[in-house]
């Protein structure tokens, strides 16, 4: 017959709150301490827009908006979804590869929280793009939005960039570190040149016209616009969220099979 | 007594291949258990049971009358794995004051068992600037930072040099001392036996001994004489008794059944024989004679652990 040992309080959960600040300030780190992965989340983004900015902001789009606002939209998009599907991707195929999501795993602290901070360190990451490329908006072209509007924009990208978070999630806990950097942008650069996030999609030929709509990128970007145009943004609203729920059962069925 | 693991009538299989056939250890608190076999002898099967990385298939494991699936047991547990791998970015302070908080402790308990495990001195230095057996410390320090009460270490001396191979042994010897119960797998088997209260010898997936060290050698009747003598090889195995014969260096090591007629015999056929030794056989020797093989470093189906279902 067993009998408890008493050397310390009885166990209970771990405080998730402490844990979960734990494991952010580590995400968090990473990213920060690993200037590769800040150049090609943050800086690349940004270097893009300030590019087409610089040689388009100035027409009118065709929404009848300037095209720096639309622009705002669209590359803020992009530079979201860049840093939400690569980073939590890539980093938890990386403590995988390594054998620090092992050492998690036979911790006391629930895995669920390690994964949450994988995508709660992200969003840091994604403001600073959308400060950066607003910065660099308003130095080429002044302003070109309400700072309520910005506002509203900037919230619909962050929550809009969770699906695909998860999605990033799913391929990091298959792939190998190098295997789900590779995959990702594979994925990634397609998605965002048929969604007309760099150029508008009226200059794209019709089959990527027709393609758009499949395209969960396509959606985040007409839900970022509709912020701005006041256009309808149900049904987009949906496809995202339809895309949320393809990543959670796709980022679940990874895990349940991970290999640690 | 109380019981910090218990494992009952555990069997694990990996496809058509047995890792655990009918395991049954109790490990009490304050108790040093050496896990020994050779490779693919389901050592680290059994760590990854206890931890919860596993889930058991048949059986029962329990950490402190507890599920180790269930995150709020592994606050009894101090782990140190095979192959532990850290941030790179992340600093020794960081990683240990992570792994205090993950346990439910101030990330301040960090300081003192960085101090306890001599690398107070690497707390700024980067994960990725360590060598190999600063690695294995971090990893220790970090098992011992929760003030577990079962310490679950395999292969926890790899990489380590000899001087922090006796701050391992002191720390480890301490904590049991304070009631920690402990469970290691090492191929460097007389140091664990100079530790461990008991040795439990897998074979194949079963548990072919389980004993006190001394228990265990003292079961082999096998005698080893060591010397310097004139006589070849050829003529030491033609002495009555002899079972092998090895060399090294100018010196000779005959194993032997009936050490007193060999040495008899030896002397009257080399008068010059000098620096005679007679021991009993070593765990190392217990260890070969039970399972026929060496003790291994790394288990062959360690690579199988890991599966989150």
């Amino acid at each position: 017959m067993s009998t408890m040992i008493g050397t310390r309080a009885a166990p209970g959960r771990v405080p998730d709150v402490r844990v979960l600040g734990v494991e952010v300030a580590e995400g968090l780190r990473a990213i920060l301490r690993e200037p590769t992965a800040l150049f090609f989340s943050v800086l690349m983004p940004v270097m893009f827009f300030a590019l087409f900015a610089s040689l388009f902001g100035g027409q009118p789009a065709p929404s009848g908006l300037p095209m720096a606002a639309t622009m705002l939209a669209t590359y803020g998009t992009f530079g979201v979804v860049s840093v939400m599907l690569l980073n939590p991707g890539i980093s938890v195929a990386e403590d995988r590869t390594r054998g620090w999501l092992r050492v998690k795993k036979v911790s006391a602290a629930p895995i669920g929280t390690t994964i949450a901070a994988k995508v709660i360190a992200t969003l840091p990451y994604a403001l600073a793009v959308m400060l950066a490329i607003s910065a660099v908006s308003l130095l080429l072209t002044g302003p070109v939005l309400g700072f309520g509007t910005w506002l509203r924009l900037v919230a619909v990208l962050l929550f809009g960039g969770l699906p695909f978070a998860l999605l990033g999630l799913a391929v990091g806990f298959v792939a190998s570190s190098n295997a789900a950097a590779a995959i990702l942008n594979a994925v990634l650069f397609p998605t965002v040149i048929a969604s007309g996030l760099w150029f508008p999609l009226e200059w794209m030929p019709t089959f990527v016209q027709n393609l758009a709509p499949l395209l969960p990128t396509y959606h985040l970007a007409q839900l970022a616009l509709a912020q701005l145009t006041g256009g309808a943004a149900l049904v987009h609203l949906l496809a995202l969220l339809v895309t949320t729920a393809v990543g959670g059962f796709l980022a679940g069925l990874a895990y349940r099979n991970l290999r640690l | 007594m109380t019981e910090v693991l218990e494992i009952e009538g555990v069997d694990h299989r990996y496809g058509s291949l047995t890792a655990l056939d009918r395991v049954d250890l109790t490990i009490s608190a304050g108790e040093c258990v050496a896990l020994l076999g050779p490779n693919g002898a389901g050592k680290t099967t059994l760590v990854g049971l206890a931890t919860g990385l596993l889930a058991v298939q048949t059986g029962r494991v329990q950490v402190c009358a507890g599920d180790p699936r269930r995150a709020a047991t592994r606050r009894h547990l101090g782990v140190v794995q095979q192959s532990m791998g850290f941030p790179t970015t992340a600093t020794v302070a960081e990683l240990v004051r992570g792994a205090a908080v993950r346990a439910g402790r101030a990330a301040a308990a960090a300081g003192p068992v960085l101090a306890e495990i001599g690398i107070a001195d690497l707390a700024r230095r980067r994960a990725g600037k360590l060598s190999g057996g600063q690695r294995q410390r971090l990893a220790l320090a970090m098992a011992l930072v929760g003030d577990p009460d079962l310490l679950l270490l395999d292969e926890p001396t790899v990489g380590l040099d000899i001087a922090a191979r006796r701050t391992f042994w002191q720390t480890l010897a301490a904590r049991r001392d304070a009631g920690v119960g402990v469970v290691l797998t090492t191929h460097i088997v007389e140091e664990a036996a100079a530790v461990a209260d008991r040795v439990v010898v897998l074979h194949r997936g079963r548990v072919v001994a389980a004993d006190t060290p001394t228990g265990l050698t003292a079961r082999l009747p096998d005698r080893t004489i060591t010397a310097r003598t004139v006589l070849d090889d050829a003529a030491l195995r033609a002495l009555p008794d002899v079972l092998s014969v090895t060399r090294d260096g100018d010196r000779v090591r005959v194993d032997t059944a009936e050490p007193e007629r060999v040495l008899r015999r030896w002397l009257a056929a080399d008068e010059q024989l000098a620096d005679l030794r007679v021991e009993g056989a070593g765990l190392e020797q217990a260890l070969f004679a039970l399972t026929g093989e060496a003790s291994g470093g790394e288990d062959v189906i360690d690579e199988k652990v890991g599966a989150v279902a």
